[in-house]
């Protein structure tokens, strides 16, 4: 009886983890399967035609990638900045606790609440219009929380000797902090910041106020009034208006390109991830 | 090492300014023939045009006032509304084109039975009394109306028929559609659909125009001779916006919109060139 | 030098995002003033008449998430219990890794599939309870449920691996079964980490917007007689994010009060996926303590 149970539990918790990956890959290969016909290489170096009926996405490519470079680039000092104010300068714990409590919150919000946010200041307060650069702020704003996060648990698994050895050679704080923490923490920065801009790649709501257009754009020229094309915005706006046959299958492999990006990304990450993971599994 | 110094060479390593850039933004429905002509004018003129459609009609007109684009498209009338909003700017309506709004069905409505309907039907089904195509001599289906987004030209033209205004019809709460693409995705898809469409993407396979029947009981389908002659009583004009007179880049597209060639665009998608409404 | 350029990017950050909060608050104010808690508890919207209640996209809201943890929960925490209780590490590594990676497909994506595959199978599949369309709160519940069901899977496997082996290893030596222990040692440990899996969630369905908005209907005012009643799973409806994709937030700037409706209901969003990843992140670290 009791065998038969053990045996009942291992069958319907395995059922439920093959579907669930099941699912999860399945997905993925409709993807695959429905897009590969559009794969080309004019499809990667062609701009939209015929409101994507023909020609190629590189404009979008092009535009989502410049968004990813800017919300990094945004993102990356900020999210050091409090990682280090949270591990090294402050003194009490339960700023520290409040800190991360913030952080954890935050990271749960919608990301359209960025792009309203984005939106209310800087497209109508700033009138800056739709602009490349809000889009990076917004986006750097939604990964915050991530890379934060990523960050800090990396400095903390930094063993306190490192930080013990060098103060005994009579390093200064900020000695420290460059010497011995930064070096270490650089890879949970990359890390942390790939998986940030793997989730963003893929937002659409953020930068649909305030970033990007469906057609016409290229390189953004200036600050104010630089939209730019984006993949997600792309397939948003086809997935809800397109009937058109030919549309189908570029539309399908847009969303394939989006999802190489995305996992490339995610793919990128992952052996520094494994290292955390196998370095914490002890 | 501030993410401002990152950003300059960042932004001067890209493309010197080009010329004006243009931007526009408005109705789907204009959309099919100003982003063509758009394409055309961006290969042979080097000209740098944005097109947007956010917000339809409405989001045209409001963009264009707030002065984030340079040309609006409308399919609609500027209300006297509009023009109270944005006192400081000076609407110019340039009519390039006419369209026919209208009642599109399903497959299953049309070979079922219904291939037109009165005004006072379609009130009935718009405020929610009549909620079966039996009742109107069709299928024994329930009706699936998708309304038009509020804002769209489409929607504008369908209340201005059948109830006198935006201000005057009811407030109802049915399933939206945005964009035309969508809406006759949503139809073909649909049993018993119902929605308002501009009358030339009816493809008569999937989706179907329903024709209005009068007082008198006859029948006016949407056809290119009743639109032209003003029979079909749901047609509205197709416009190109502007703050004033078109100057520069803005100035280039109406004139080609107004061409031959751009007229051929406007044929092209289904529409009724200004020549075809004399 | 560096401890003061901490400091200045710390703050610029928290700044930021205190700005974003406060945004929501004080621009949503004047239509907390002509509605006062009608805004919350209003069922009807009707921006032209400049009558607005959230009720029915705060329902929409629920039910979706909800259908989509009814689904997701038992399939997430069945497949949890089996790569952390069945699977060798290096296979557990392997399949979390696999599931993380596909936690990452775009929402916008998930949308398309939805509607172009999902919209069509629920709508001939529930064809004898005559729904009007594919698009309906079942829909957008059941592609939710597929999106978080990778955070439940790793979540619930993290609060699993987090009981001691060495408990595992003494209910073993006590002549229990595999099955005994997890169900009579691990799962009751793990209880906290496996409801804060809920919780983060159902947060996370909640704010979803792109894929709701694409198969949810988009049909305002749609609240049914009876909160319990299954019937509306079939019908459209409207949730807090799929109203805040739509169109009236191009229009609505215009007009400060619709505007402020609209913050409103950003507001109320934010309220409600903050408090939930609060409750979650909080159970869990519970658990670790």
């Amino acid at each position: 009886m009791r065998k038969l149970s053990d045996f009942l539990i291992a069958t319907v918790a395995g059922v439920c983890a093959l579907v669930a990956v099941g699912i999860l890959v399945g997905l993925v290969a409709v993807i695959a399967q429905r897009g590969a016909p559009a794969m080309s290489w004019s499809f990667f170096t062609e701009q939209i035609r015929l409101v994507g009926a023909a020609g190629g996405i590189f404009w979008n490519l092009v535009g989502t990638i410049i968004l990813l470079v800017a919300a990094f680039l945004i993102c990356a000092p900020l999210a050091l900045g409090l990682a280090l104010v949270e591990r090294v300068y402050l003194r009490s714990e339960r700023m520290r606790r409040t800190l991360r409590t913030v952080l954890y919150t935050l990271n749960g919000l919608p990301s359209i609440l960025f792009g309203l946010f984005g939106f209310i200041v800087f497209v109508q307060w700033c009138g800056w219009g739709k602009s490349w650069l809000i889009g990076g702020i917004v986006l750097a704003l939604s990964m915050l929380p991530t890379v934060t996060v990523a960050l800090i648990e990396r400095l903390k698994a930094i063993p306190s000797k490192y930080v013990e050895a060098a103060a005994a050679l009579g390093l200064s704080r900020a000695q420290i902090v460059w010497a011995v923490l930064l070096p270490q923490a650089w890879g949970g920065l990359i890390t942390g910041s790939l998986l940030g801009l793997a989730r963003a790649a893929g937002e659409t709501a953020p930068i649909m106020f305030t970033a990007t257009i469906f057609a016409g754009a290229t390189l953004p020229t200036a600050i104010k009034d630089s939209p730019v094309l984006t993949l997600p915005y792309h397939i948003f706006i086809l997935a809800q208006d397109s009937f058109d046959p030919a549309v189908g299958s570029k539309l399908w492999g847009a969303a394939l390109v989006l999802l190489g990006l995305v996992f490339t990304l995610s793919l990128i990450a992952l052996p520094s991830r494994l290292k955390i993971h196998e370095e914490a599994d002890v | 090492m501030t993410p401002i110094h990152f950003l300059i060479p960042f932004v001067a390593l890209t493309a010197c300014a080009l010329a004006e850039t243009l931007k526009i933004n408005g109705s789907t429905t204009v959309n099919l023939v100003v982003a063509e002509a758009a394409e055309i004018l961006r290969a042979e003129q080097n000209l740098d045009i944005q097109v947007d459609t956010q917000g339809g009609s409405a989001g045209g007109i409001s963009l264009l006032g707030d002065g984030l684009v340079q040309v609006g498209m409308s399919s609609k009338h500027l209300s006297a509304e509009d023009r109270a909003k944005y006192p400081a700017v000076q609407f110019r309506e340039t009519h390039i084109g006419e369209d026919a709004v209208a009642l599109i069905v399903s497959k299953d409505v049309w070979d079922g039975g219904v291939k037109a309907l009165t005004k006072p039907q379609v009130r009935d089904i718009y405020e929610g009394r009549v909620m079966n195509w039996k009742d109107l001599g069709g299928p024994a289906q329930r009706i699936a109306f998708f309304n038009k987004e509020p804002g769209r030209g489409t929607w504008e033209v369908f209340v201005q028929w059948a109830y006198g205004g935006a201000k005057k019809a009811p407030q109802v709460s049915f399933p939206e559609v945005g964009g035309n693409e969508e809406t006759r995705n949503k139809v073909g898809s649909t049993r018993g659909a119902l929605s308002q469409l501009s009358a030339s993407w009816a493809d008569g396979q999937r989706i179907f125009a329903l024709g209005i029947k009068g007082d008198d009981g006859a029948v006016i389908a949407p056809t290119p001779e009743n639109i032209a002659s003003q029979k079909y009583p749901l047609s509205r004009p197709l416009f190109i916006l502007t703050n004033g007179e078109a100057q520069g880049a803005a100035k280039t597209l109406v004139d080609f919109v107004l061409s031959d060639r751009g007229q051929e665009l406007v044929k092209k998608h289904g529409y009724l060139r200004l020549q075809d409404l004399k | 030098m560096t401890r003061a350029w901490s400091w200045l990017f710390s703050f610029v950050a928290l700044a930021a995002l205190a700005l974003l909060v406060g945004i929501f608050v004080w621009q949503s104010g004047p239509v907390w003033r002509h509605e006062g808690l009608g805004y919350l508890t209003g069922a009807k919207w009707f921006f032209r008449q400049h009558e607005f209640g959230a009720l029915a996209m705060i329902y929409g809201s629920i039910v979706v998430s909800l259908v989509a943890l009814v689904l997701a929960a038992p399939l997430g925490w069945g497949a949890a219990v089996f790569i952390a209780e069945y699977l060798p590490p290096k296979a557990r590594l392997a399949v979390k890794m696999l599931i993380e990676l596909l936690a990452g497909v775009p929402s916008v994506v998930y949308g398309l599939l939805g509607i172009l595959l999902l919209r069509n199978w629920i709508y001939e599949a529930f064809a004898p309870f005559d729904p009007l369309s594919g698009d309906t709160l079942l829909t957008a519940g059941v592609l939710l449920a597929v999106m978080v069901l990778p955070t439940i899977v790793t979540l619930s496997d993290d609060a699993l691996r987090a009981v001691p082996a060495a408990q595992r290893r003494t209910a073993r030596a006590l002549g229990m079964t595999r099955a005994e222990t997890i169900l009579h040692v691990a799962l009751p440990q793990a209880r906290r980490g496996l409801g804060a899996a809920l919780l983060l969630g159902i947060g996370r369905a909640m704010g979803e917007t792109i894929a709701v908005f694409l198969v949810v209907g988009r049909q305002d005012n749609n609240l049914p007689e009876r909160w319990l009643s299954l019937g509306p799973l079939l019908e459209s409806g409207q949730t807090l994010t799929s109203k805040l994709a739509g169109s009236e937030t191009n229009i609505g700037y215009g007009d400060p009060l619709h505007w402020a409706a609209m913050v409103g209901l950003g507001l109320i969003l934010l309220l409600l996926t903050g408090g939930l990843t609060l409750l979650g992140t909080g159970l869990g670290r519970r658990t670790n303590a």
